[in-house]
């Protein structure tokens, strides 16, 4: 029994104190204001307290804190992306989040479970010796495998998918991890707390005034303030956001589905994806298979769920795994996905002064809160762009250069 | 699974269409600047809201146009793109 | 020691038909119609369950398919529920999750633990040191998770079904059976679905049933009567989506109806009353109790108390009174005194209430000895459904619950859902929606009159919560969370409905907090002191109860497709692979040969002799009309205003943004009519995208995809011509058919397009013709070159073969941001053209430095060690500067080449780079010219002297 489950025991008065004490009023003015209280714009006022002193800051979240892709995401963790600014960014990420539960004192059973593609296909399997290659080359972990090794790790499996496009080997990234979604998000919220944030729920910006282009105040359901810095990591509400100071994007949204089953014992202890299936499963601390799927075919802004999609993906799961048709979906649920035309995501200052942004991360972006959250602080602590940010700038459009990570994002997470 | 009507064969389910994406007219690549040429190529209207897309029917290759409310993901209105400006 | 009653009237069980089955190791004996636990709690078993966190033991509960505490497991089937599922003969069943059996379960020691594992301790630990991490999360896992799944075990496929109704009626209680007969007698198809095996609902077993078994009796007579009325017992509508879509689930398969109108009636769930050890055996709501004595004819428990507040409707209290059961009366129960071990509960310790109903527990008023306690606080309306598909619910502070208040269109409520109690207003609400519903789809007049509204004191408790510092009360049973727990969430910040469930994960167990969610929320209000009057309750998610994967994925339909001349290949013992949706021969396999071998081999004899390759997966596009060149022109980046008739040409197509998409063939076969390939796996997208720029261009152009329409295959070889010619119509000298035509000919008598292509660098022949004519053509191929010794070749061998000719392979030599200049597809670019697409982002690119271009090379070995391969890197010091995206040793010109992207200032040819190859080897290499193999063309022009001199 760990010693720090002992307090409990000993304290009569259960001992913990509010997480995210907050004042009942917004001040009328902020050094930044942080619209979004998932776990980007949390991390980024964290890393804003602690790495540069910048502490009058309001995170604004007109729902609950974790309301948006971060309490809805599958939490899966990984760095083996194809382009070397995609794979510094995420390897960055992944370092920070081993720490993680450390350098916050939240347990949030961050998980190192190693990460399967697979591939079906002779196209499928080049693309991945691609990404191993190009991973392996800046340091990350990460190899393809034959059939044998996958069966080593993954016995249960049926490689040969009911006969259907077998499994010709996968990309296999032990460091591919899963973790407690909600708790990153509390975790950064109570430690952003801590260092003096302030962290304002049910608190909706809806609308920011600039003066020619430079950022004067944000509107919100609550009332004005003033401030000369707005990041603005709201995912899937990007575009609401950006509309409001004129700023066009490549970003559309659409809904991502996932689903969970009844707790199970444990038995799958890899993170299993197949980009040709369209599916992906991990199996959660408590027992429970967390899937996903490929994003909806079309735009919308609502999180309903489709029957469609847990048809689907039943029907792939079984040809990998036939012994699961007893098993029972228990719920699913969907979270809007900002993406980008190059699945890369766009961070950093825009041509608007004190505007920054942090957003398309698509199906993709869970595994980056840290060095979002990291990489904007500085970006907002110096003025400029940090260097793994800077590939991802939003000009790159109307540059014609994009960050191509397609074949690394699509399924995968 | 939700409903939409093809202009020319009726309601049918979602399943049997391909989403064509938003509705841009091109402008005209020598009138337009890098920059705006850009702007059409990569950027959208991605906020919610009733904006006119392209749907296809897979089934029997129809392409039409859909007036789509986002936010509710209900359709006002389907018809074909010659009848675009028509009402 | 049996608990079995005398036969009720309407029991459901069939008392000539005993099943025997084993729970524990132990057998038992039930009757068909029994569920797991009837029977077993006829048995006198008092444990089915241990509980999720402290491995309490558990005992039925609601018996309404919610108790997640009563799940059981065979060898092939995890977390089966009790309370729904019926006996089946021979069945072996235990409990999940315990450690060494229910009654043993090793970790029942956890309920000593209590204190040192409150709400969300696991975040507060195990942490620090990182590297033990894992150990815990071992632990962790090993006992959270409920059933042990087999995975030895077989895939069982069921079917799927569809149906179609005008109006849906789920719930078959009094408010359903009178919608249900309403909408049908308007005139509208009914499809009338509940989950238990009978109709009848609450008639079957809420209250004096005495009074109501004529009404069900006559109800179920005119249902079954009604030729527009179709039932389905046994079957959970587990999902409800957008226009009408619903998943109905049974224990056979998964039903996909579509319903023009659909009317909720489903009730209510019980709610429980909070106090130490209210989850123990014999601890159970009301309904279950009534369901036991009336379905299964089992008595509930020999000594019950019945605990009833607030004092409204009680038919159960009126029941359970004549059968001389205590009744609390202005007493409310402080906690439950456990008998220790596994013998549930032996009494209560009763407190006084205070003006406003609530406990005054330091205020003992007496203790009564029980085998049992039956609850009967309060209901919440079974909204799952209905808040599926968006309906606004609302808290009622008159009448402590939530109600309806917004519902979406084509949907309606009735019953007890929407709050009320009475039967007669119950069957006068099911008539008003089943008019409703009929009338909104155009069957009969809208219900004259209103519906009825709640009326009478209200049936709930606003607080039934005895919560004393000492012993556990329970809420949610699922995941053993007690009151103490919400408090302490609740203190530490987690003070709104979802961060309240995320954090004490209240509602997230097998039941989804059916019996819990309600209380969560009132706890939440009282610890803010924010009333619940108002307060709006989110919207559901699939599924209202869970569903097995099999029944979600069907028979599993992955369609793949075969080009006409399959059955060709796979006698011949070629080795399949997919190309998008299609199988194609890899090579054909000979025995005792590797498969580098085979391919080798097969590509020498088409250098050699001749080859033929199935094609038949290309995307061939027809188009016609007076604008079709004009299209093109707009399509392809190359020129076809000047393509001749009776010739084709290479075309690349590339994207708004530049980027290249696809290659194909173009052929001319007259004036307005084109034949055009695609690569396989763009075809539909091609088309696709085609139809809407001929919509947008207003262009006369017809499109047809023919890819299924003809089957194609690919003559190949310096023996080609002599293979072919004796077959058809039409002179194949090479000044008849010169290099890059297309001819209409008979081949063998059937209509066939040739075109002379060199894709594999030699002469060659690509023969379409009809689908239904490709499997002879290609035998009669087969055979007429028997002398010439035709031989199939694959996919492989043509890869080789292509890349000695240095053609590129889209997708494979190019990626998704490849733009045609760095794939050395420039000479096929015009961007002197008026517009084609892609062409102002071309603009864009061209007058940005080049990053990067595709170049031949090869191995300075000509066999390496180690054979580096796809997508290896070009490494310079400790820069990737490139990659290789095709490689392959050609058996013809006896080195090692391939194609790779290098930056624009290592192009020229002999300049020297190194590949890292598997296992970190570095192969040195240089760049060469590409074609690697008959730069000048000449074997795929194949003329002579003397035709060119003509
Ligand atoms: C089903 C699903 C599965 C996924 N799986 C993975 C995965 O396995 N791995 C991975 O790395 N990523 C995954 N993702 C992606 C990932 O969830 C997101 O990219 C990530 O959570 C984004 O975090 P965020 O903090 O930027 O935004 P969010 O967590 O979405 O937070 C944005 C917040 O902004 C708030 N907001 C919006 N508008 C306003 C306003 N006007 N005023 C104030 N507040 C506002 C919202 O309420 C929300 O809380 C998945 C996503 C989904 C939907």
């Amino acid at each position: 029994m760990p010693y720090q489950l002992l307090r409990f025991a000993l304290n009569k008065k259960y001992p913990e104190p509010c997480m995210f004490p907050t004042p009942e009023r917004l001040k009328p003015r902020y050094d930044v204001v942080i619209i979004g209280g998932g776990g980007h714009g949390l991390a980024c006022a964290y890393y804003l307290a602690r790495d540069h002193g910048i502490r009058n800051v309001a995170v604004l979240e007109k729902s609950y804190i974790g309301a948006g892709g971060t309490g809805r995401n599958t939490a899966i963790v990984r760095s083996n992306y194809l382009t070397p600014e995609g794979v510094a960014l995420y390897d960055e990420s992944v370092r920070l989040f081993q720490d993680l539960s450390d350098d916050l004192d939240l347990n949030l059973f961050y998980s190192r479970r190693g990460h399967f593609t697979l591939a079906h296909s002779d196209a499928s399997l080049r693309t991945m010796r691609w990404r191993a290659e190009v991973n392996k080359h800046l340091g990350v972990d990460s190899e393809v495998v034959d059939r044998q090794f996958i069966k080593a790790k993954c016995p249960e499996i049926d490689l040969d998918c009911g006969h259907n496009a077998p499994v010709m080997g996968a990309l296999y990234h032990p460091p591919g991890a899963i973790a407690r979604h909600d708790a990153v998000a509390w975790g950064y919220g109570r430690a952003a707390c801590q260092r003096g944030v302030e962290i304002h729920q049910g608190t909706t910006v809806t609308g920011i005034r600039t003066e020619g282009d430079r950022v004067t105040a944000v509107e919100t359901n609550r009332g004005v303030i003033e401030t000369r810095c707005v990041l603005s990591a709201v995912a899937g509400y990007t575009p609401r956001i950006t509309s409001m100071v004129g700023l066009r994007t490549p970003i559309t949204v659409h809904p991502l589905q996932a689903c969970v089953t009844e707790p199970l014992k444990p038995w799958l202890n890899v993170i299993m994806v197949s980009a040709s299936l369209h599916i992906y499963v991990s199996q959660s601390s408590r027992g429970e298979l967390v899937m996903g799927a490929s994003l909806d075919p079309y735009e919308v802004h609502s999180t309903r769920s489709t029957l469609d999609f847990v048809e689907g993906l039943a029907g792939h799961l079984l040809e990998l795994f036939p012994f699961l048709w007893d098993v029972k979906l228990l719920r699913q649920w969907a979270g809007l996905s900002d993406m980008t035309p190059d699945f890369s995501p766009i961070m950093g200052t825009t041509r608007i002064d004190g505007f920054l942004i942090d957003a398309g991360w698509g199906t993709w972006g869970f595994k980056a809160t840290p060095v979002s959250g990291k990489t904007m602080a500085w970006t907002i602590a110096h003025g400029r762009d940090h260097d793994l940010v800077k590939p991802f700038r939003l000009s790159r459009f109307e540059e014609f250069d994009l960050v191509g990570e397609k074949g690394a994002a699509s399924v995968g997470h | 699974m939700k409903l939409l009507r093809c202009p020319i064969n009726g309601l049918r389910p979602i399943q049997e269409f391909y989403y064509g994406g938003e509705y841009r007219p091109m402008p005209d690549p020598d009138a337009s600047t890098d920059a705006q040429w850009a702007d059409y190529v990569f950027n959208r209207d991605g906020a919610p809201g009733v904006r006119l897309e392209w749907w296809y029917h897979l089934a029997s290759g129809v392409w039409f146009l859909a007036e789509h409310d986002t936010a509710r993901d209900v359709f006002l209105r389907t018809f074909l793109f010659e009848e675009l400006g028509q009402g | 020691m049996s608990r079995r009653l005398a036969p009720q009237p309407g029991e459901w069980i069939d008392r000539n038909r005993p099943v025997t089955f084993r729970f524990e190791g132990r057998p038992y004996s039930g009757f068909a119609g029994d569920t797991i636990t009837s029977a077993l709690w006829a048995a006198g078993v008092r444990v089915l369950g241990r509980s999720f966190k402290y491995h309490r033991p558990r005992g039925l509960y609601g018996l309404d398919g919610s108790d997640s505490n009563a799940m059981f497991e065979t060898r092939d089937v995890v977390n089966i529920r009790g309370d729904r599922a019926p006996i089946e003969e021979g069945m072996d069943l235990r409990a999940v999750n315990t450690f060494g059996g229910v009654e043993r379960d090793r970790l029942r020691i956890m309920n000593r633990f209590g204190r040192f594992t409150p709400v969300g301790f696991y975040y507060k630990a195990f942490h620090r040191p990182r590297s033990l991490f894992p150990f815990f999360e071992n632990q962790i896992r090993r006992v959270a998770g409920l059933g042990t799944v087999n995975s030895g075990k077989a895939l069982r496929h069921t079917p799927k079904d569809y149906a179609f109704c005008d109006v849906l009626v789920i719930g078959a209680g009094p408010a359903g059976l009178a919608a249900a007969l309403a909408a049908a007698d308007a005139g509208a198809r009914v499809l009338l679905v509940d989950e238990s095996p009978r109709l009848g609902g609450s008639l079957t077993w809420h209250g004096n049933l005495d009074d109501s078994r004529d009404r069900l009796a006559d109800a179920l007579r005119r249902v079954e009567a009604h030729q527009r009325i179709q039932t389905r017992t046994a079957t959970c509508v587990a999902g409800l989506y957008a226009d009408g879509w619903a998943a109905l689930i049974d224990r056979l398969r998964l039903t996909k109806l579509r319903a023009r109108a659909v009317i909720v009636a489903t009730g209510v769930f019980e709610q429980p009353a909070v106090f130490p050890h209210n989850d123990l055996p014999g601890v159970m709501f009301a309904g279950a109790a009534q369901r036991l004595i009336h379905h299964y004819a089992v008595l509930p428990a020999e000594r019950p108390v019945i605990d009833t507040r607030p004092e409204g409707d009680s038919p159960a209290a009126a029941l359970l009174k004549r059968e001389g059961i205590n009744l609390l009366a202005g007493r409310f129960i402080a906690r439950a005194r456990p008998a220790g071990g596994l013998a549930g509960i032996r009494g209560v310790e009763l407190c006084r209430v205070d003006e406003r109903g609530l406990p005054r527990i330091e205020q003992r008023a007496e203790q009564l000895a029980c085998d049992a306690v039956v609850m009967s606080v309060g209901w919440t309306p079974n909204d799952t459904l209905l808040r599926m598909v968006g309906t606004r619910m609302e808290y009622s502070a008159e009448r402590e619950q939530f109600l309806p208040v917004e519902l979406p269109g084509g949907v309606f409520a009735a019953g007890k859902v929407n709050g009320l109690v009475g039967l007669e207003d119950r069957w006068a609400d099911g008539l008003h929606a089943g008019q409703a519903a009929a009338s909104a789809l155009g069957f009969g007049a809208a219900p004259g009159g209103s519906r009825p509204a709640p009326a009478g004191p209200a049936i709930n408790h606003p607080y039934p919560v005895s919560d004393p510092d000492e012993g556990k009360n329970f809420v949610d049973l699922d995941e053993d969370l007690q009151v103490k727990d919400f408090r302490n969430a609740i203190q530490e910040g987690f003070n709104s409905p979802e961060l309240l469930k995320r954090y004490s994960t209240v509602g997230m167990g097998p039941s989804q907090g059916k019996h819990a969610n309600l209380m969560a929320l009132r706890v939440l209000a009282k610890e803010r002191g924010e009333p619940l009057a108002g307060k709006q309750i989110t919207t559901a998610r699939p599924f209202s109860t869970p569903v097995a994967l099999g029944h979600l994925a069907g028979r599993i339909f992955t369609p793949y497709r075969h080009t006409p001349a399959h059955a060709f290949h796979t006698e011949r013992g070629a080795r399949m692979m997919f190309a998008g949706t299609w199988l194609r021969p890899e090579y054909y396999e000979v025995v005792g040969k590797t498969r580098e071998a085979c391919i080798q081999e097969e590509a020498l004899h088409v250098r050699g002799a001749v080859g033929l390759i199935d094609v038949g997966t290309l995307g061939k596009m027809e188009l016609g009309g007076p604008d079709a060149v004009r299209f093109l022109e707009r399509i392809y980046t190359g020129r076809f205003d000047n393509l001749k008739v009776g010739a084709s040409r290479y075309g690349v197509a590339c994207d708004e943004s530049g980027v290249v998409i696809d290659d194909g063939v173009v052929a001319r076969l007259g004036p307005d009519r084109f034949y055009v390939s695609t690569t396989t796996s763009g075809a539909d997208a091609i088309y696709r995208e085609w139809q809407r720029w001929a919509l947008c261009w207003g262009l006369k152009v017809i499109l047809n995809n023919a890819t299924a329409h003809w089957g194609a295959m690919n003559l190949a070889g310096p023996r080609a011509r002599q293979v072919l010619q004796p077959l058809v119509d039409i002179s194949l000298a090479a000044a008849d058919f010169p290099y890059m035509g297309v001819r209409e000919c008979r081949l063998d008598g059937v209509p066939a397009r040739v075109l002379r292509v060199g894709f594999v660098g030699e002469l060659g022949y690509e023969i379409h013709v009809p689908a239904g004519h490709a499997l002879g053509v290609w035998n009669r191929l087969m055979e007429a070159g028997r002398a010439a010794d035709v031989r199939p070749f694959g996919v492989e061998a043509q890869r080789l073969l292509r890349l000695e000719k240095g053609h590129i392979i889209v997708s494979q030599d190019t990626d998704g941001l490849t733009q045609p200049f760095e794939a050395g597809l420039g000479w096929a670019v015009k961007m002197d053209k008026p517009f084609f697409i892609g062409q102002r982002s071309l603009k864009i690119h061209q007058r940005r430095p080049l990053k990067r271009t595709l170049v031949g090379f090869q191995t300075d070995e000509a066999r390496p060690r180690t054979m580096p391969r796809e997508n290896h890197l070009i490494i310079e010091g400790k820069e990737m500067i490139g990659r290789v995206t095709s490689i392959a040793y050609s058996p013809t010109l006896k080195r090692t080449i391939g194609l790779a992207y290098l930056p624009p200032s290592m192009t020229a040819p002999d300049t020297r780079f190194t590949i890292r190859a598997d296992g970190g080897e570095l192969v040195p290499a240089q760049v060469c010219r590409i074609p690697f193999y008959d730069p000048a063309g000449e074997r795929q022009r194949m003329t002579t002297p003397e035709e060119d001199a003509r």
